[in-house]
């Protein structure tokens, strides 16, 4: 199981919006869902705009809207279920109704959700964190989502061999795994990941590390 | 020569002009954490530019001694602790014993750490573990900078490295999409990085397909320095390897020339191993 599919639109895109300084794709990124988090609920013509500006982008990045609808579905059912918990509750309720609150949750969630999608399909992940590094961001946050893009890909990996072994010895019709199989993959997946995790650090002392994160990314300091 | 009797090179043989060994270790004794002994009193001294093959059944506590060469596991003369500590001075080391591992007389320990891994490099079995950037230039700067080289001159420095592995081409991509030859490639060009003087490799071998395995051995015998290289691929260390240290249940058990020990069939028979087939043929040729 490779991950693979998450860069195929971001590494070697030659649209607009991939020749654009990265830096500023995440400040408008994150500008935009700022825009969009601080629209009131209700104001479904301000809402309307946002998504129609998010589309626009969505047309200049050449990213298949297919595949943004199908990663949206796969996220419609978490945000649904926050909206039904969230909405009865919402202090807008009274003056709109549980529908309408209900629906801009999951109105605002999408558009700031798909905003995402679109950065990371015209961004290469190490152009995003090279410039998260350039805006400032902390060193150790940076360096934790690097650890982190660089273990998913190794754990998918990893967990894609130990389904296929189970498959292997699974002698049923049904290819889905029971939830017991299942959990136990998970427990597995966690101890593999500690060792490595284990491996991994002491690989990095080897290599003279002694806890500050040093990279290429910049100019010298001196 | 039986699998009972030790063999060891004579002194004369081993002992380098200067005096110090590149690598010297003395009665190392190492427990894993849940209290198994790994390591059982191993002693071994390795002279500047000797390339030694380390074999042995699995379990023996090959890939464990190669992580005592520059502090990463603290052996002593008692048993030890793990440490993982990049501090200078975080050492958890009871300092009850004495050091066990000297590299170029320096001896290992938690000062003596940042020197010691300089000098030592340290090949690990699996490239993902050694891999952690999220381009190959990144990785093979990441020894350089920690180093204190300049990010201009970490770079140039990783694009040699890279070059005398024939991986320049690939410096931009990401680890994850090369092949596993390539990463293992990449990983011996992060060791190269740092300049070592001694190169301790952890099964270099395994898992290459034969054109990877080639282009592997034919990059390792180009290295001068002094190579400690953990393997079950006897063929490699018939090749590459003048000395053949056997270990077996944390202990040396045999120590002496390549084509002596690996042509002794009871001792190979005796600790899991198997005479290479080119060494069978020509005996029974």
């Amino acid at each position: 199981m490779r991950l693979d599919a998450l860069e195929r639109h971001s590494e070697g895109g030659s649209g607009p919006l991939h020749r654009l300084d990265p830096r500023a794709k995440l400040i408008a990124t994150v500008g935009f869902i700022i825009g969009v988090v601080a629209t009131p609920s209700g104001a479904w013509r301000a809402l309307a705009a946002e998504g129609l500006a998010l589309a626009f982008a969505v047309g200049l990045s050449g990213v298949p809207p297919r595949e943004l609808i199908r990663r949206w579905l796969g996220f419609l059912a978490l945000v649904g279920f926050l909206a039904a918990m969230v909405a009865p509750g919402h202090p807008d309720r009274e003056r709109l109704g549980t529908a309408a609150v209900a629906l801009a949750i999951v109105a605002k969630n999408s558009l700031a959700f798909l905003a995402m999608m679109v950065l990371v399909h015209v961004t290469p992940f190490r152009a995003l964190l090279a410039a998260m590094g350039r805006l400032g961001v902390p060193t150790l946050m940076v360096s934790t989502l690097q650890f982190m893009e660089r273990q998913v890909h190794i754990l998918a990996d990893e967990l894609g061999r130990m389904v296929q072994a189970r498959r292997s010895r699974t002698f049923r019709r049904s290819g889905r795994l029971d939830f017991g199989q299942l959990s136990g993959l998970i427990a597995v997946l966690f101890l593999r990941s500690f060792e490595r995790g284990e491996r991994v650090h002491a690989a990095m002392l080897a290599r003279g590390w002694d806890g500050t994160i040093r990279t290429l990314d910049g100019a010298d300091e001196r | 020569m039986t699998a009972d009797e030790e063999i060891s090179p004579s002194a004369a043989a081993f002992s380098d002009k200067s005096g110090i060994p590149a690598v010297r270790v003395e009665k190392l004794t190492y427990c894993y954490p849940d209290g198994r002994p790994a390591l059982n009193g191993v002693d071994l001294t390795i002279r500047s530019g000797e390339s030694v093959a380390l074999v042995g059944p699995n379990g023996a506590g090959k890939s464990t001694f190669l992580l005592h060469l520059n502090g990463i596991l603290p052996g002593t003369g008692r048993n030890a602790r793990v440490i993982h500590s990049h501090a200078a001075d975080g050492s958890k080391s009871d300092g009850k014993a004495g050091p066990a591992v000297w590299i170029d007389g320096l001896e290992v320990n938690a000062r003596n750490a940042p020197e010691v891994r300089r000098r030592v490099g340290l090949l690990f079995q699996d490239p993902d573990d050694q891999l952690f950037s999220t381009s190959v230039i990144e990785d093979v700067a990441f020894g350089p900078l920690n180093l204190g080289k300049g990010k201009a001159e970490a770079r140039r420095i990783a694009g040699e490295c890279l070059a005398r592995v024939d991986l320049a081409d690939l410096a931009d991509r990401p680890p994850h999409h090369l092949s596993f030859g390539e990463r293992k490639r990449v990983c011996l060009a992060g060791v190269l990085a740092c300049d070592p003087s001694v190169l301790a490799l952890d099964e270099p071998t395994a898992n290459l397909d034969p054109r990877g395995r080639r282009r592997f051995l034919a990059l390792i015998r180009g290295l001068g320095c002094t190579k400690l290289i953990t393997t079950h691929d006897l063929e490699m260390a018939l090749e590459l390897c003048g000395r053949t240290v056997v270990l077996d249940a944390g202990r040396v058990v045999a120590d002496g020339p390549t084509l002596a020990i690996l042509g002794d069939q009871t001792l190979l028979e005796a600790h899991g191993l198997e005479m290479p087939p080119s060494l069978k043929a020509g005996r029974e040729a």
